[in-house]
């Protein structure tokens, strides 16, 4: 098979002795150090109280202006401490550090910190972290919205998205470990756990994924969620992602592990099965059998969806025979006049609904609903009278997108978007057979998928009937007695139940 | 040599269950029943029993032979019959393996192109369903478990079919009961010895089971299923079709199938033929999967390799089988192959196999 390997191309060999400085490093020496800093407009550095006292350095743009005022200035010239432990023991802020490391100088000076020296000094700098970060109210949730239950929804901040989880979960075991990723951005990240509960081998294999990760710029967790997965080249999202605080609770206290990136209001939780991007956290606040009945029709909708316009262009082109005589009039008069074959035509509808998809989300939300309305109702009736495509197409194209947005979670309803166009192609080459294909091919690319290693078909394959519990119908809370199987806890027990009384005689 | 397989490569013991029922149960079911008729006609369904319960016999002797060391046929084979003799063996255990696989695959196409397509480019087909089976099979073991459980879980609800035919169902046909003699019946049962191969697999897959003496009791539940869903629609088929329509019904199951009529579809057979990829894939994939594995483990070759210059002999003798005369060929020799294997090769192997035991147990 020497004709596939590449070509070693010659890269010219790399100076060694001169290393090349990245965006980030550290510098040199101290006066480098500041000349970097200053410049950047926004960087202040001045001497007080009086010339030859401290020198004052920060980027006023990222600390609280108040904070270095009060706390910082006023003190200074009040107390008029003559040394840096002076200044340190003084100044009412915690975790202050002096270090000489410019590494530590640089980080912190990046973070908001205030670097105090004093003007003569040996190189020694007081940090005082003094952030001032913008963030938004908390506001309910967008892509998660529930009728009933908690309103609450994270935000870009790490600190407000953690306390949101911990004060639903006022324990001590509930861990916290926070790994900064990104060459550039250093973001930080925050593994939450409960230990005890949680399996270790889920922990480490999320901590050592994401520490080992090496890129320059993460922006959200969903980049996080990419760059983690089993496989990176699924179409299927391997990590649910939700934006309520109440949900990754509720996870957290079955064993599974949640990611929170700083900067992004979703949350990541793992190991995820493919059933649960079919359950939304409504799915609890409502009674059992409603919510059952809910998870079944989701399930449903999501099988329409994908497969109803590939049947129908499968069996108008190859198995018209099985279509049932009382049926053949309405199809013949609907389909009579279009000109084109059924897979073309399936493929503009298909095609057009996309369009009015892309448009809706990409223009703001007023425009948005104009576009559907207009798209969805003008166009497709045009398209019927125009005689370009049939009323049944439409009809099923139009209840097919309808059927996608069941899904509580975004990532799988983009899932489910595009995996109808391979069956519809391979219902154009192999009529049914080809859509059992194809679904086959889905079939051996699921059952060989993971998410941080457990499977992701589970519990049908493996068959765990007591995860059946909460996956494609939800049993009430008194049967939930045991943690998924799936997630391996280390505490399987949720509760003990008390001694259930035998039921009463009739008329006892 | 015996290597065993890691601990998180292996399935439970209740998948030897899905993974014989499934392997026995391949595109046989369609059609079998005009075979088996031919002797004991209407009284065919007690050779599916019989024949049901010496296989029961065979596989509890292969469980015999397989709980003593816990390997595969390979090691087997060479505890036996020493390094070479015992590695020609295993070649030609390899031939039969791949011959189901060719026969099913064969047949399967035949299906389609009899039913669904009769103008369709088999070769085609024949490659895409060969990369369909290679990305089941690099999945590795689990996977293929995976696909034989949902393969049953899809084709199942097909059983409720027989309730169509039932509805103008001749329930005097099947009497008068033992209308025949026990020379055609036990005739008719050889027949059906085609049906019921597959579970032989077990011979490759058992060191893959968790607590493999569990998984006995779940093989023979396994091929008693077998034996159920053959006697219903073997039944169904006797009570629907006279003995001379049955003579000339080809795919009797197909054939039943035609005549559903539901509301939203009729001429079930198309979506039928469609569902049942689900229950041939895994058998062919098992099949290979064996081959390649037992290939890897004789000539310690990759199993990543071996398998797609397996998959490639695989599809090219498929190729080869082009009119139905051919097709029926192959299911006659394996046919025959598959008796002997059953009912001679193993017992005879069961005795050697303990000699030795015994043999090499007193003169460590």
């Amino acid at each position: 098979m020497n004709f596939f390997k590449k070509k070693k191309k010659r890269i010219p060999p790399l100076p060694k002795n001169k290393a090349i400085p990245h965006v980030g490093d550290p510098a040199e020496d101290f006066e480098e150090l500041f000349k970097k800093f200053k410049a950047s407009k926004d960087f202040l550095s001045f001497q007080y109280p009086s010339e030859g006292a401290f020198t004052v350095s920060y980027f006023k743009t990222i600390v609280s202006p108040n904070q270095v005022h009060k706390e910082i200035l006023l003190v200074l010239a009040e107390q008029q401490p003559s040394t840096l432990i002076e200044a340190k023991k003084v100044i009412p802020i915690e975790n202050m550090k002096i270090s000489t490391d410019l590494k530590v100088i640089q980080n912190a000076a990046m973070r908001g910190a205030v670097i105090i020296q004093l003007e003569k000094g040996n190189g020694n700098c007081l940090l005082v972290p003094c952030v001032s970060s913008e963030k938004r109210q908390i506001s309910v949730p967008e892509t998660e919205f529930s009728v009933v239950g908690p309103k609450e929804a994270f935000v870009e901040s790490l600190e407000t998205n953690v306390n949101l989880i911990r004060k639903r979960l006022p324990v001590p075991e509930l861990q916290l470990k926070e790994i900064k990723v990104g060459k550039i951005s250093q973001t930080r990240t925050a593994i939450l756990y409960i230990d005890g509960i949680a399996n270790h081998e889920n922990v480490n294999r999320v901590c050592q994924r994401i520490s080992e990760l090496d890129y320059d710029t993460i922006a959200d967790s969903s980049y996080i969620a990419q760059m983690i997965a089993d496989n990176q080249n699924s179409a299927f999202p391997q990590f649910i992602d939700t934006e309520r605080p109440d949900r990754a609770a509720s996870v957290l206290s079955e064993g599974k592990v949640v990611i929170l990136v700083d900067g992004s209001p979703h949350a990541l939780i793992g190991p995820a099965s493919i059933g649960e991007f079919f359950s939304a956290f409504e799915d609890y606040l409502l009674n059992w059998h409603i919510a059952s009945g809910f998870r079944l029709i989701r399930l449903f909708a999501v099988l329409f969806s994908v497969m109803s316009t590939s049947m129908y262009v499968a069996v108008i082109t190859y198995h018209y025979q099985s279509i049932p005589e009382d049926l053949l009039p309405t199809l013949i008069a609907s389909r009579g006049a279009v000109p084109f074959p059924p897979i073309l035509e399936a493929l503009i509808l298909e095609g057009t609904i996309e369009l009015l998809r892309e448009a809706g989300a990409r223009l703001p939300t007023k425009v948005g609903q104009t576009i559907g309305i207009v798209g969805g109702i003008v166009i497709g009736t045009a398209a019927v009278q125009a005689g370009f495509v049939s009323n049944v197409l439409l009809m099923l194209v139009a209840l097919a997108a309808l059927a996608s947005f069941t899904t509580p979670i975004y990532q799988i309803s983009n899932t489910i978007r595009l995996i109808r166009f391979p069956f519809l192609i391979a219902a154009q080459l192999y009529g049914l057979l080809g859509v059992a294909i194809c679904a086959a091919f889905f079939l051996s690319h699921l059952l060989k998928l993971t998410s941080l290693g457990r499977p992701y078909l589970e519990p049908l394959y493996p068959l765990r009937l007591q995860d059946m519990k909460d996956s494609f119908i939800r049993l009430p809370f008194s049967r939930q007695k045991k943690r998924p199987v799936n997630l391996r806890p280390e505490e399987a027990i949720r509760f003990e139940p008390k001694q259930e009384p035998k039921p009463r005689d009739i008329d006892e | 040599m015996d290597i065993q397989p890691k601990e998180n490569r292996k399935v439970s013991a209740y998948y030897a269950m899905f993974l014989i029922h499934k392997m026995q149960l391949g595109v046989g079911i369609l059609g079998f029943e005009r075979v088996i008729a031919k002797y004991a006609e209407y009284d065919a369904w007690i050779s599916i029993i019989i024949g049901g319960l010496s296989v029961h016999v065979i596989l509890w002797l292969s469980f015999r032979i397989l709980h003593k060391d816990g390997n595969d046929i390979v090691s087997i084979h060479q505890f036996t019959f020493g390094k070479w003799i015992g590695g020609v063996v295993t070649v030609f255990f390899i031939l039969y393996i791949l011959l189901i696989t060719v026969t099913i695959l064969r047949t399967y196409i035949e299906v389609i192109q009899v039913w669904m397509f009769p103008g369709l480019n088999a070769y085609v087909l024949m490659i895409v369903l060969g990369l369909l089976v290679y990305s089941f099979v690099i999945g590795g073991f689990r996977v293929i478990a995976g696909a034989a459980f949902m393969g049953i879980l899809i084709t199942l609800p097909l059983l409720l079919l027989k309730y169509f035919p039932l509805q103008q169902a001749h329930f005097s046909n099947l009497a008068p009961v033992f209308n025949h003699s026990i020379k055609d019946i036990l005739l008719s049962a050889k027949t059906m010895t085609l049906n019921y191969i597959g579970f032989e697999l077990v011979f490759m897959f058992y060191p893959f089971l968790n607590q493999p003496r569990k998984a006995e009791k779940w093989a023979h539940f396994g091929h008693a299923f077998s034996i159920f869903i053959y006697l219903v629609s073997a039944l169904v088929s006797f009570v629907y079709f006279s003995q001379d329509q049955l003579k000339h019904s080809v795919w009797a199951t197909l054939t039943l199938w035609k005549i559903v009529d539901l509301p939203f579809v009729e001429r079930f057979e198309y979506v039928g033929i469609s569902m049942w990829l689900f229950g041939v894939i895994p058998n062919i994939c098992l099949g290979l999967w064996a081959a390649s594995r037992a290939v890897k483990r004789l000539f310690y070759f990759e199993q990543r390799k071996s398998l797609i210059y397996l998959l490639a002999i695989v599809l090219m003798c498929s190729m080869y089988f082009e009119t139905r005369q051919q097709v029926d060929l192959i299911n006659t020799i394996l046919s025959r192959m598959g008796f002997w294997i059953m009912y001679f090769y193993i017992p005879i192997l069961f005795v050697l196999y303990t000699v030795v035991h015994k043999v090499r147990k007193k003169t460590p």
